[in-house]
């Protein structure tokens, strides 16, 4: 190696030094996007707060527990709502493709702020009030939930219904609440 | 003939006494649901504003776990507000969205201070950290200048001090 050789050695490891010198001036004013998948979770756990045991064969006036969870990694603070829903086999669900929710008017809502990386989780219980069954058809009229009571006047020829919830994140830049193409339910066995 | 007016008096003042209260009811009830709406619009809209209030400062990089934690307590006021408006419990929606309203007032005037706080605070620990930086650069700068010239001193020493090897000319 020549003097010249050397020089641009020192000069590029000087320049190095330098630049690594200024990261933290430059990392304070200039965030870098992380890159990583945006996405919120929605599911449901049983009574025991597991995957499992979840109510299925329902009797009118019995008190059953489920716990509503969702998990934010949408890379920001979220504003979710949680709309709860009831419907027979032939009601509409929310449309996957079209990123629609379901028609039917809401029962209960939750409302949560969950940080970046973290989850929210909410009991719920539920109970059938007022059933009436003309063979095997059955006309949920009474429901209530978390001691709520409404009228649901929901009629099933098997006896099969759903409850379900979507999830909707607020959307600061419309300033509204828009459906966020995530539902989860229970099918429900109501007997006497 | 004043028999006859008089009695017609008295039976329209019968009949408006038993329709009156109806009038009075319906127009209890539209008030009460109009009451009801606007309060639960007003929490709504006092909830965006706080969200959007401790956004800022978590973007300005304050500790926020606390203000969300105490929106989530709004939320649920707001949430529960609207579940007894849809079932026509108009009082009780009308009580929470104004207890939703108060408490998100109360977050986002917490959330404006942290704000501020956050922005001067990271404002100063900036400055310590440029003035850091450009310390740091200026006396790498020197260093390396001045390691050069010694590199280089040192260099020329070494090649001056060096002998001409003599070779054998065998041609």
């Amino acid at each position: 190696m020549n003097l010249e050789d050397y020089r641009t050695l020192f000069a590029a490891t000087t320049l190095a030094l330098v630049l690594i010198a200024t990261l933290p001036t430059v990392g304070m004013i200039v965030s870098i996007p992380s890159g990583k998948e945006q996405f919120s979770e929605l599911w449901l756990l049983g009574p025991t707060h597991m995957a499992e045991d979840y109510p299925f064969n329902v009797r009118v006036g019995e008190q059953y527990r489920l716990f509503v969870s969702v998990g934010n990694h949408m890379g920001y603070s979220a504003y979710y709502l949680v709309y709860a829903k009831f419907r027979n086999q032939t009601d509409p669900l929310p449309d996957t493709l079209d990123a629609t929710p379901s028609p039917l008017p809401a029962l209960y809502e939750f409302q949560a702020f969950i940080m970046d990386g973290e989850t929210w989780e909410a009991p719920l219980t539920f109970t059938f009030l007022n059933v009436s069954r003309l063979g095997n058809s059955s006309v949920v009229s009474e429901m209530s939930i978390n001691d709520v009571v409404f009228s649901v006047n929901c009629s099933s020829n098997s006896g099969y219904y759903q409850l379900f919830f979507e999830l909707w994140l607020y959307d600061t830049s419309l300033q509204e609440f828009q459906y966020h193409s995530r539902f989860v339910g229970i099918w429900l066995n109501v007997t006497d | 003939m004043n028999r006859r007016v008089v009695a017609r008096y008295l039976f329209f003042l019968v009949l408006f006494i038993f329709i009156a209260p109806c009038f009075v009811t319906t127009v209890t009830i539209s008030s009460n649901g109009d009451l009801a709406e606007s309060t639960i619009k007003n929490g709504e809209h006092v909830m965006v504003l706080a969200y959007q209030a401790v956004l800022e400062a978590e973007r300005a990089g304050a500790n926020v776990s606390n203000l969300f934690t105490e929106l989530n307590v709004a939320s649920e006021y707001l949430a529960q507000a609207q579940i007894l408006y849809r079932v026509g419990d108009l009082d009780n929606a009308t009580r929470f969205a104004d207890l939703c309203s108060r408490t998100a007032e109360k977050v986002k005037s917490e959330a404006d201070l942290v704000t501020n706080m956050a922005r001067v605070e990271s404002g100063t620990r900036l400055g310590f950290v440029m003035i850091g930086s450009a310390i740091t650069a200026c006396s790498i700068s020197v260093a390396g200048l001045l390691s050069w010239r010694v590199f280089k001193r040192r260099y020329y020493q070494r090649v001056l001090m060096m002998k001409p090897e003599v070779v054998s000319d065998e041609s």
